[in-house]
């Protein structure tokens, strides 16, 4: 009986044993494959450095709060630590340039005293943003900065205006009152600007460059959200980028499988809030013509390009437009961009040329040129 | 010799019906507690603070020089319960349960994401938001 109870309990034993083994072992497997981060911080800034995942590829990540938004940057290749370092500089670099809440910077001292002869960057965004205003006839429009102002959404907390204040300052829009000459812009009386809407596109440009001057050979950023992929994963395969579900921000609607794009989504589940007395909800997309929200059918727009800038500025412009202004708009110019929209019945829209990396548990239309 | 022979089978049929019950509880357990694996991962001005499993109900408080917030991690996902932050937009961010995912308090520098060792098919790389 004792010898029984022995082997019974020895048997019982090893079989728990062996079973945690293989628990163990899985753990290990899976740790091998995933990236490990270890929490260091360097420089200052607020980071999270992750170490080499195999021992063959060197890869870094990084994060750091900038542009009022959370952002990570991850390079694979050599020179990897340095290129993310390089992109976290540059990022403050533009956010000290660009940013309306900084009392010093170029936008702010531009629209403190109407006018000013631009940066580099400055130029190259202001031409840009000029561009995207004629093309998209003003649904993209640097100069609802008052609106914004007025409507609160800058601050942290964003209410409904007076009919009248939205009148007024509505009279202050308008890309076309403002003077532009090689780099010398001067504003309309009471007009001030704001490049928020493509800064973080911009940004992204920027980094892809550093990207390719530190031969990196893999990388994705997220700017707040804003993506921008760089060549293709180290595995051979494209990125991966799930498009946030407009009706539940915990969900997606689907992914869209890219190399080399800037995967950009506008939507009015990021700021909004609902006024109390009306009961009906406000988003931070103003539409240029009308001082208010834009709601034109369409609950999220995503633009897929090459050009990061153009995709922040038409994520913004196409959202402002609608469903069948947008869909013309890119007819004209599907050689540019790519696009995801989801309407207010919850119809998701996909245009042609991302057709087939697009795939979504819902049903979803293609529309071809 | 004969007497032997039985004697070992015997033995042999405690065995394996021990070695069963015993097997049948550990399946048990593996599939019912193990979870999905997926961890909550805190992280303030870029440090991790904590790592949570999502698989079990925690409430967990935060109070540091950037202010005060509450994360919940129920029924497999985890948000942001209570924030002393001045917009309040991490509270409406959801519940988030998949990898990749986060709720982010900027006036707090807090992220707070959701890390899965398991490599799964329906997995995406970066989420666009």
């Amino acid at each position: 009986m004792k010898i029984k109870h022995i082997m019974c309990t020895f048997f019982s034993l090893m079989a728990i044993v062996g079973l945690m083994g293989c628990k163990d072992n899985n753990n290990n497997e899976n740790n091998n494959i995933t990236e490990k981060n270890s929490s260091v911080s360097d420089t200052g800034t607020n980071i999270v450095s992750s170490a080499p995942n195999n021992g063959k590829i060197q890869s870094c990540t990084k994060e750091l709060f900038a542009m009022d938004t959370y952002m990570t940057v991850t390079a694979y290749g050599d020179n990897a630590e340095t290129a993310v370092s390089e992109s976290l500089k540059e990022i403050q670099r533009l956010d000290a340039l660009l940013s309306t809440g900084s009392d010093s910077s170029e936008i702010t001292l531009l629209n403190n005293s109407g006018s000013a002869v631009l940066s580099e960057d400055s130029r190259y965004l202001f031409e840009k943003a000029d561009s995207i205003y004629k093309s998209t006839n003003g649904a993209y429009d640097i100069t609802v900065f008052p609106l914004m102002r007025l409507w609160g959404f800058q601050g942290d907390d964003p209410s409904l205006p007076t009919e009248t204040d939205i009148k007024k300052t509505l009279e202050l829009v308008g890309m076309d009152r403002v003077k532009y000459d090689n780099g010398k812009i001067t504003l309309g009386s009471g007009q001030s600007v704001d490049f928020g809407g493509i800064a973080k596109g911009y940004t992204g440009d920027r980094i892809m460059k550093i990207f390719e001057e530190y031969d990196i050979i893999s990388g994705v950023i997220s700017l707040g959200g804003n993506v921008q992929c760089y060549k293709i994963k180290t595995d051979g395969s494209l990125w991966r980028c799930g498009i946030t579900d407009p009706n539940d921000p915990s969900g997606m609607i689907g992914k869209v499988e890219v190399a080399d794009k800037a995967v950009i989504t506008s939507g009015g589940y990021e700021r909004f809030f609902t006024d109390e007395k009306t009961g009906k909800t406000y988003h931070h997309i103003m539409d240029p013509s009308t001082g208010y929200s834009a709601d034109n059918g369409l609950i999220s727009v995503t633009i897929v390009s090459r050009d990061g800038t153009l995709a922040d500025g038409l994520s913004t412009a196409c959202f402002v437009l609608g469903e069948e202004k947008a869909v013309e708009f890119w007819k004209q110019h599907s050689s540019e961009f790519d696009m995801i929209l989801v309407t207010d019945n919850n119809r998701i829209i996909v245009t042609e040329g991302i057709g087939d990396c697009f795939s979504s548990e819902h049903d979803f239309e293609v529309v071809e040129k | 010799m004969n007497k032997d022979t039985r004697k070992k089978s015997k033995a042999d049929v405690m065995l394996i019906a021990g070695l069963a019950v015993v097997g049948i509880f550990l399946i048990l357990y593996l599939l019912l507690f193990s979870g999905s694996g997926k961890i909550v991962e805190i992280r303030v001005d870029g440090n991790v603070i904590k790592q949570l499993p999502l698989d079990t109900d925690t409430v967990y408080d935060i109070n540091n020089e950037y202010g005060k917030n509450r994360i919940v991690i129920e029924n497999g996902e985890a948000y942001m319960k209570e924030a002393d932050c001045p917009d309040g937009l991490c509270k409406n961010m959801g519940k988030i349960s998949r990898k990749g995912q986060s709720v982010i308090c900027l006036p707090h520098r807090l992220v707070i994401e959701i890390k899965d060792e398991q490599v799964s098919s329906d997995d995406v790389d970066v989420i666009v938001k």
